[in-house]
């Protein structure tokens, strides 16, 4: 059975609705990401997990036990804020002890669990340290081994490298992935970058508008999106207007070619509307071979940016999109030109158009 | 000097002296005063005497007998007016949302009605009571008084302190008590401890409101400086005043040196 459970939780603050409909379970040993764009509702699901916040519907159980009423200091979960909201007036040690001498551990004890949290985060030689001495990747590290240190189930994190600067961030996305493994704690981690998301999470829930849109493994929701919201939300993508063929149920037309796609049967009438969607990276350029979808576009504009160049393109049918090729492949891509271009078909996507109701 | 640096340094140098002299001066003058040789207020005339400071110390001159009432007073105003100061910032700060903003400009009405009118209704409130000219009845408007000045410090201190170490605590599993004492308070023990030193001189020196709510039995310190001026303007007013002097100075000078010890130890 899952650890964590969460069924038809909502909540509404007077008559706005944060959350509604939020199913989610997380199994023992999982990373978790909420993730979503600001106002979505990822951090009220987070703080209700921790106790901080009441749900007005819906239930939060631990082991199959119904915990959503249960006080936030009973519920043994670790929480890394926002900012990491270190105890100011005590050490770096005093901090990772907080939580051992409330549950009034042994001095001897205390001492050794401290050191080892402190070696888990790389931080022994600054015990006697105040937070204001140390830098944000340090306090970090800090607010990770006081939550962690009284051996919690769950660390909730929420969105703890937002006030690091790039590169510092993706140390610590490795540092986490590290801390996961290390200790098998289950991680539920907020986040608005989806690219912390993708590269750390073992599933991602993305939010919008206080509902989960789409869950499963980063891979999948970024190869096999069932909604617009998560193929645009995840990774940079390429959405364009097609209509299904009229005389085939299994052929789409978009960007003046035409190629054979899995409709849902019976889903779709003749020349309905659909969109289709190419991330950057999977356009190529050159004429289509076997079972490749071919078509022409001009080049718009090309831009270099390190290692790879983007180029805009215009469709035959007017629609503008982008496509990012490696310095060598983009020569080609002269200004005005038109030029072959190439897709592999399982890189392309085909979604219901949303205006219409799905 | 060249001239241009006497009008751009020398100037404002000399009229800062001229200033601090204002300030100052009109104060030092009771020093001489209180060693007068005569039996009003004047300066030593044959020689310096200290027959007024041992009158302070004198039992039933009654000088004594007051300061110590007054210091009673004040510390226990003192330790009032900060627990229930600390309660209340503490919970404000907590709770958040309107009400508490309603709360504080209820508490800082003391601060805002003139205290004539506040004693005239203490007066007849305290005769209702039978709280008039009591220890109890003087302990409680001073601690009203007092409430604003510790609500205003510890609400400042709270001010700066980040509301997730409450959270941050809780996840961690702490209950409230324990939040309030090894979290809350021990970040804001600067705004407490002024919050205190500014109660205890708030009834230290009240005299307004403790001219009309006691009588014979409660005798404060200016109360009694207050009597003397009436009979007739005795130098023990300039000793006590002298003494107080002194003692503010060496506070003033304790706490640099605290504060100089603490910056040594910190670089």
């Amino acid at each position: 059975m899952a650890l964590l459970v969460i069924d038809d939780l909502a909540k509404t603050y007077d008559k706005v609705t944060a959350l509604t409909g939020i199913n989610l379970s997380v199994e023992a040993g999982e990373f978790v990401t909420l993730l979503g764009p600001s106002g979505s509702g990822k951090t009220t699901l987070l703080m209700s997990l921790a106790g901080f916040t009441t749900p007005s519907k819906g239930t939060i159980s631990l082991d199959g036990k119904d915990i959503t009423h249960v006080d936030p200091e009973d519920r043994n979960f670790g929480f890394v804020f926002q900012g990491y909201a270190l105890f100011p007036h005590l050490t770096v040690a005093n901090n990772i002890a907080f939580s051992l001498r409330v549950r009034k551990w042994e001095k001897a004890r205390i001492a050794a669990r401290v050191s080892e949290m402190l070696s888990l985060v790389g931080l022994d030689n600054l015990a006697e340290r105040k937070p204001r001495e140390l830098s944000g990747g340090q306090q970090q590290r800090v607010a990770i081994a006081r939550a962690l240190a009284f051996g919690p189930r769950i660390l909730l994190l929420d969105e703890p490298l937002s006030a690091l600067d790039r590169m510092l961030r993706e140390t610590m996305q490795k540092e986490l992935k590290r801390l996961h493994r290390e200790t098998g704690v289950t991680f539920v981690y907020v986040t608005h970058d989806q690219e912390e998301a993708i590269a750390m999470s073992d599933r991602i829930a993305v939010f919008n508008h206080g509902r989960i849109v789409e869950i499963g493994p980063p891979r999948d929701l970024y190869k096999k999106p069932s909604t617009r919201f998560v193929a645009g939300f995840l990774g940079e993508n390429n959405f364009l207007t097609g209509h299904r063929a009229d005389d085939d149920e299994t052929a789409v037309e978009a960007f003046g070619t035409r190629f054979g796609f899995p409709l849902a049967k019976g889903r779709e009438r003749p020349g309905d509307s659909l969109t289709v969607w190419v991330r950057p990276e999977d356009i190529r350029v050159g004429q289509a071979t076997g079972d490749e979808i071919g078509f022409r576009a001009t080049v718009v504009e090309n831009s270099f940016v390190g290692a790879l160049e983007r180029i805009l393109l215009r469709t035959a049918t007017g629609e503008e999109i982008v496509a990012t090729l490696r310095s060598e492949a983009a020569i080609a891509a002269v200004p005005g030109q038109t030029i072959d271009c190439r897709i592999a078909p399982s890189a392309i996507g085909v979604l219901p158009n949303e205006a219409k109701g799905s | 000097m060249k001239p241009r640096r006497i009008i751009e340094v020398g100037l404002p140098r000399f009229l800062a002296w001229c200033l601090l002299g204002f300030l100052f001066v009109p104060i030092l003058v009771v020093i001489p005063v209180a060693l007068t040789d005569r039996d009003y207020l004047s300066l030593p005339q044959d020689g310096v005497s200290m027959q007024h400071f041992a009158a302070l110390a004198d039992w039933s001159k009654g000088w004594l007998p007051s300061m110590l009432t007054s210091a009673g007073i004040a510390l226990a105003c003192a330790a009032i007016a900060t627990a229930l100061g600390v309660a209340f910032a503490v919970g404000a700060w907590a709770a958040g949302g309107w009400w508490p903003s309603l709360m504080r400009i209820l508490l800082l009405s003391p601060m805002i009605v003139p205290p004539i009118i506040y004693a005239v209704g203490m007066v007849k409130l305290w005769a209702r009571l039978s709280l008039l000219d009591s220890y109890t009845g003087v302990v409680l408007v001073h601690v009203v008084l007092a409430l604003p000045l510790t609500v205003l410090a510890i609400g400042a201190s709270l001010s700066n302190l980040d509301q997730r170490l409450v959270q941050a605590a809780r996840s961690l599993g702490a209950r409230p008590m324990t939040v309030f004492g090894k979290v809350i308070l021990p970040n804001i023990v600067p705004g407490v401890a002024a919050g205190a030193l500014l109660a205890f001189v708030a009834s230290w020196d009240e005299i307004t409101v403790t001219l009309f709510i006691t009588g014979r039995a409660v005798v404060t310190l200016p109360r009694r400086i207050w009597t003397s001026i009436q009979d007739a303007v005795d130098p023990a007013l300039a000793a006590i005043a002298t003494v107080l002097l002194v003692v503010t100075v060496l506070a003033l000078v304790a706490r640099a040196l605290i504060e100089h010890r603490q910056q040594m130890r910190k670089s």
